[in-house]
């Protein structure tokens, strides 16, 4: 209370004179305005009343101790349950066979043919998502106009579709009794059962990723910075990499590696479009299904282990990616 | 009911925010803290009120030592800087919480409840706002309803907490005014 | 002039408007509106006495259910224990607690078929957890158990994330003054952080039950897939269109996407009565 009115004081005191004596203690609101007001019981004292020199802080809002141990056993339980078991089994289960038997699983043809297909469509569509990610991102953010709120569940949409309905409405539209397919198959353009169709089925299921990332954030950054780059002279191009781009770098990077590895990962999409053909239309995620039912256990573990690999270092680096966007706004 | 602080001191690591600090205050007084930000003024209050306790020194309510009582017991009004209001419950509710809290046996039936918190929300004016939720309310109706809501459970002594530091000056004055009756008829 | 009349020349004031919006829809249609159309256009093509009547065949209508039904139990698993889980993340400290921290995102990163293959694999005879289980009479692989356990690992992180950055942020002072007030701890957790965090532990709950009605990966190698008892919704769909019965599978789908978009409405209504009502300070 740095600000005080001097006379306040005075004019307290005055006031202060003319309580009477009687009236002992208690602030309360019977005694300043309605009389005759039961009083309450008085707290119950406790037992130690012994003054005490030095005393232990008791935190008033921590849970008494047999409920803290109690909660913290059931909560780890719970998750080394059902994620750090599960995950360990992963590499328990690749490397049974020893690193030998791992290796050669990785190496075999049919293997390098998923990875390779996995990367090229991953980058793929990772690219595609990252440049109109970004594009929808700034309409959202910079701009108001009617309909945002429906852009922006469009935006979402993908999310709560089960990836197989995902792959079903591209086999509808570009399978071969389809509604293009006789348009298609006319101009010997494969897209279902061929990589374009595991690069859309992809790109549908991953599309929100990136603009997820940078839609909060960007909000939160305003016009401001754009705005004064604009009366500065710049362009609108110039702006955008100079100016937004910057701001938003880490949940953009963030953005692209939860995207990849969604899109390394995907499954039930890609796996309604594919063609399950080995070594040509088969993705990492296709390949181990097959390899699991022919009941090649270590092979199958092998390559799955790369994939859980893939998640640890996605993971790592959104610790580590949430650090430097802390110390980042911190330090505006 | 009078407080006596007897070389309070708290340390924060490095840093000694009280410092062998005495203090008696006498029945019915109204007391102002003053002094620069960080200087320790709410570290004080919250170790009278039970949210903290001193490194070293005694803490006495009417001569009985308040230091073994927990914050509940000690039955201390205490007025936050940023009101505190429970968001998620009406005006009413929020009035009402201190009473509802009681264990069954010392708590007063809902009628009395009722009434005790409509005298309340008479007493800060603001008696047709008890079915509001706190974000409907301004800054300074805010804070008369968390001194309501610290003065329903009828506390031996209230503590504010920079009770006017997020109003402009108009609405400080009113309710400095206005705390000073309070104090005056208590 | 008024906020909303500046916002709206804000347009004109960063160029590129007419350019990002055109993309934007551009993208959005080609890659999401259009084939969503395509499916409803589909369902149009049937008459409503042939939809109805694939939907309600035994096959489906067991694949539905035990779609939905295991789906709502894994998610009320979640709910129960992801509660438990982020109170102790945020409110307490014990070793590895960071490390936890990090690893509740793992079903969330983790590709579904490497999560369907471990799963599979564990709760097997022979798996490390099957082992255990055996003796005591439980079967998990290959029952609707099984099928279970997948959903609940999938909808694991949403109610953690969820709840967790509202639990962080509930004010301090908020449990200060229910002490001070007299509150013992337990009706303080009862009444007032509970209801602050309410409507983040719903829409988790939510998340996650959505989430689980469409998962496929992870459960279809744990699940016995045997029509009328261990058959999920999406396993049933695909093997539609391997059949090339196109009418039904886009049937199935679409039952699953209206159920789907409702759940995303009461999402959307449950974040915004928690906005108008809040949970913390004010």
């Amino acid at each position: 209370m740095t600000d005080i009115e001097l006379h306040w004081d005075d004019a307290f005191a005055a006031n202060r004179k003319s309580t009477p004596d009687h009236v002992r203690g208690r602030l309360s609101p019977e005694n300043a305005v309605l009389p005759g007001f039961p009083s309450q019981p008085q707290a119950s004292r406790t037992a130690s009343m012994s003054v005490r020199k030095a005393t232990r802080a008791r935190d008033v809002r921590a849970d008494p101790a047999p409920m803290r141990w109690a909660i913290i056993g059931i909560a780890v339980t719970f998750l080394v349950l059902f994620i750090v078991v599960p995950l360990l089994n992963v590499f328990a289960q690749a490397l049974a066979r020893g690193f030998g038997a791992y290796f050669a699983a990785i190496v075999q043809p049919d293997a390098i043919a998923a990875i390779e297909l996995t990367l090229l469509a991953a980058a793929i569509s990772v690219g595609l998502n990252l440049v109109f990610g970004v594009i929808a991102a700034w309409t959202i953010t910079k701009y108001e106009f009617w309909g945002k709120s429906v852009l922006i569940t469009v935006i979402d949409l993908p999310f709560s579709v089960s990836p197989v309905i995902a792959g079903l409405v591209f086999v509808l539209l570009f399978g071969a009794q389809g509604y293009l397919g006789p348009w298609l198959q006319e101009h010997d353009i494969k897209v279902i059962f061929a990589l374009p169709g595991i690069v859309l089925a992809t790109v549908f299921v991953t599309f929100p990723f990136v603009a997820r990332e940078l839609i909060p954030l960007m909000r939160e950054q305003g016009t401001r910075d754009e705005e004064a780059a604009l009366t500065l002279g710049a362009s609108g191009l110039r702006t955008f990499f100079r100016v937004t781009l910057p701001n938003v770098k880490w949940a953009l990077l963030y953005g692209v590696l939860l995207c990849n590895a969604r899109a390394m990962g995907e499954f039930g999409a890609v796996s309604v479009v594919s063609g399950h053909v080995r070594g040509e239309t088969n993705t990492m995620p296709l390949h181990i299904e097959v390899l699991y039912n022919e009941y090649q256990f270590t092979a199958a573990f092998a390559v799955a282990s790369l994939l859980a690999l893939l998640a640890l270092v996605t993971l790592i680096a959104k610790v580590v990616l949430e650090g430097r966007a802390t110390n980042a706004a911190n330090s505006e | 009911m009078r407080i006596a602080l007897h070389d309070v001191t708290r340390r924060f690591g490095a840093f000694t925010a009280l410092d062998r600090v005495n203090l008696e205050v006498e029945s019915g007084e109204l007391i102002a803290l003053l002094g620069p930000s960080g200087s320790g003024k709410t570290t004080l209050l919250r170790i009278i009120a039970g949210l903290d306790w001193p490194d070293e020194g005694e803490v006495h309510f009417d001569g009985e030592d308040a230091l073994s009582r927990s914050v509940g017991e000690r039955n201390v009004g205490f007025v936050f800087q940023s009101y505190a209001l429970f968001r998620h419950m009406t005006v009413f509710e929020n009035v009402a919480f201190g009473l509802r809290a009681r264990p069954r046996r010392s708590r007063p039936g809902e009628a009395e409840i009722r009434a005790r918190v409509e005298r309340l929300l008479e007493l800060v004016q603001l008696g047709p706002f008890g079915k509001r939720y706190p974000a409907q309310l301004s800054g300074g109706q805010r804070q008369r309803i968390a001194l309501a809501r610290a003065l329903a459970i009828e506390p031996r002594i209230l503590l504010l907490d920079e009770p006017f530091g997020a109003l402009d000056a108009k609405v400080r004055k009113e309710l400095r005014r206005w705390l000073r009756q309070l104090a005056a008829a208590a | 002039m008024s906020g909303a009349t500046l916002a709206r020349y804000r347009w004109r004031v960063i160029p590129g408007f007419g350019i990002t919006l055109g993309t934007t829809l551009l993208w959005l249609s080609l890659i999401v509106l259009i084939p969503l159309a395509a499916l409803f256009l589909k369902t149009t093509e049937l008459s409503l006495v042939r939809f109805v009547s694939i939907i309600t065949s035994p096959r489906v209508v067991h694949a539905l259910e035990l779609s939905f039904g295991l789906s709502l139990a894994a998610a009320a698993v979640n709910l129960v224990f992801g509660f438990l889980v982020v109170w102790a993340l945020v409110r307490y400290q014990f070793p590895g607690r960071r490390l936890l921290d990090a690893m509740v995102d793992i079903p969330f990163a983790l590709p579904t078929a490497v999560a369907g293959i471990a799963l599979t694999n564990l709760y097997s005879e022979n798996g490390w957890l099957g082992q255990l289980l055996a003796p005591l009479g439980i079967q998990v692989a290959f029952t609707p158990l099984g099928i279970f356990v997948a959903l609940v690992f999938v909808g694991l992180p949403f109610v953690v994330r969820t709840v967790q950055p509202v639990l962080e942020d509930l004010e301090a002072e908020l449990e200060e003054v229910a002490a001070t007030l007299g509150a013992s701890r337990l009706t303080t957790i009862r009444r007032v952080i509970f209801p602050a965090i309410l409507p983040a532990l719903l829409t988790g709950f939510a998340l996650a039950f959505a989430r689980a009605v469409g998962e496929y990966g992870s459960v279809i190698f744990i699940a016995g897939n045997l029509p009328n008892v261990s058959e999920i919704a999406p396993l049933l769909i695909v093997i539609r269109l391997e059949e090339f019965r196109y009418a039904d599978a886009t049937a199935i789908a679409a039952v699953m996407l209206v159920a789907s978009f409702l759940i995303l409405l009461a999402i959307n209504l449950l974040q915004r009565w928690s906005g108008r009502r809040g949970g913390g300070l004010s």
